[in-house]
């Protein structure tokens, strides 16, 4: 009975993982239905495992490096490699009606610039600007899900967000939106 | 004092949480002398904080969300790869449809109620209060005055935000502090992040309309004419309840079912027989 509730546990605090999980599988894929199987093939690892972390960090650290393997693996047994498709924002249209949609119009555009930088990023410096910016991992972590040293996070990261200042040379537009 | 060179090359480091201790507490001293090296400083920080306000960059669809709670359910663990796996799921789907009737049989007579899975709201509410501990999303804007926190949200979110301030018109000791708030992302939209703290211990206030999110699952407390849901997610307490157009969220890791948490907006005497139906019986 006590394996029936660790399994139900886990799996609850495994779905709280989804969103972050299926940003990582769009990062790696950049194609919708190949990030959503990466996803399930993600999860029916997790579960298949024989030993689950403890942990919340530790379980989404572990379930990133499932996800990664699993895709260096489809990778690997493919012959055209990884297909690249244009990115779809998905976001919704917000509430336009209010009081002041010139800024609302303005932090939309400063979110999308933001995106589009990010995803027209080099696979290897999008994944890790992913990694460390939108998921919040350590370096340490990092250098676990990449299965490299953390002095290699380091620089890389170090490259990508150079990549990423040049590509949002007008990422300035923050300065004016909050002082509207 | 180190020189500006080497303290350039830490902010990084520093901006990401990677230094601790001395190395920290080094950067932060030489960052409050020296003008110079704070403008570039707060050039990253604003330039990461933008990067990082982008995300989340994709959200799970509600058909991806439904495939991966069946797999989570009826995957058992072990489960063998063959060509008879449709087999095996199909097992496992009825042992998913009746284990829970078989758990429920067996542990009826030590609950009271049911409890069921926390709302994706709630679980944003405590995923948020956690990444604000380990500093992953830092106040936008810090203030104490309830007016300001307010007035800040205007045209941020697509709602009206109005923090009462009962200690102020109660002249009573004050029990709790404002230190400021946030947008967060939920539901492709924003929302709004509140944080307080009581005797040192972090309570976070999550607020969005109540057609984004509806309070759900958990164990349902009635109270004063609205419905609390409580939950406890990883060591945290969690009530969620939607009032008037709003669906609120507070998390916080005080005793018993947290309900002292609701004295930020329910401070007065009044309030007393409010907050009393959410504790334990």
């Amino acid at each position: 009975m006590d394996g029936l509730f660790n399994n139900l546990g886990f799996g609850l605090e495994a779905l709280e993982h989804l969103d972050a999980l299926f940003g990582y599988a769009m990062a790696l894929t950049r194609d919708l239905t190949e990030a959503e199987d990466l996803v399930q093939e993600t999860y029916l690892r997790a579960t298949s495992a024989s030993h689950h972390p403890d942990g919340d960090s530790n379980l989404k650290g572990w379930l990133f490096v499932i996800m990664r393997n699993a895709w260096l693996n489809q990778v690997r047994h493919r012959n055209n490699g990884p297909r690249f498709v244009e990115f779809e924002t998905g976001e919704q249209a917000v509430d336009e009606t209010q009081d002041n949609p010139h800024v609302i119009y303005l932090r939309k555009l400063e979110r999308e610039q933001v995106r589009e930088a990010i995803e027209s990023l080099p696979d290897a410096y999008r994944e890790i600007v992913v990694l460390r910016d939108i998921e919040g991992f350590t370096y340490q972590e990092i250098a676990t899900v990449l299965d490299c040293p953390a002095g290699t996070v380091m620089s890389r990261l170090g490259r990508a967000r150079g990549k990423l200042r040049k590509l949002l040379s007008g990422w300035q537009t923050r300065a004016h939106i909050r002082a509207v | 004092m180190r020189n500006c060179d080497d303290i350039r090359g830490r902010l990084t480091l520093y901006l990401d949480n990677e230094l601790q201790g001395d190395e920290r507490a080094t950067v932060e001293a030489h960052l409050s002398e020296c003008e110079s090296c704070a403008a570039v400083f707060t050039r990253e920080l604003n330039f990461l904080n933008t990067i990082r306000e982008s995300g989340p960059l994709h959200v799970a669809s509600p058909e991806l969300r439904s495939r991966v709670e069946q797999i989570l359910r009826i995957e058992p663990a072990h489960a063998p790869r063959s060509r008879f796996t449709w087999l095996v799921a199909v097992a496992a789907g009825l042992l998913v449809l009746l284990l829970p009737v078989l758990v429920w049989r067996l542990v009826r007579h030590n609950e009271p109620a049911p409890v069921t899975q926390a709302c994706p709201f709630a679980l944003m509410a405590v995923d948020t209060h956690l990444r604000h501990m380990r500093g992953q999303l830092p106040l936008e804007t810090e203030s104490a005055n309830p007016r300001e926190i307010s007035d800040w949200f205007v045209n941020k979110v697509n709602f009206s935000v109005k923090l009462p301030n009962y200690q102020e018109s109660s002249g009573q000791e004050k029990l709790y502090t404002l230190e400021g708030a946030r947008l967060v992302f939920y539901e492709k939209q924003y929302a709004a992040y509140v944080a307080y703290r009581m005797k040192e211990r972090p309570i976070s206030l999550v607020i969005t309309s109540d057609s984004t999110a509806k309070p759900s699952g958990g164990e349902e407390i009635s109270s004063k004419g609205l419905k609390f849901h409580y939950n406890a997610i990883d060591g945290l307490k969690v009530i969620t309840w939607s009032d008037r157009g709003l669906t609120y969220a507070l998390v916080s890791d005080l005793e018993e079912r947290g309900q002292q948490s609701c004295i930020v907006c329910h401070e007065g005497t009044k309030d007393q027989d409010f907050i009393e139906p959410l504790k334990p019986h």
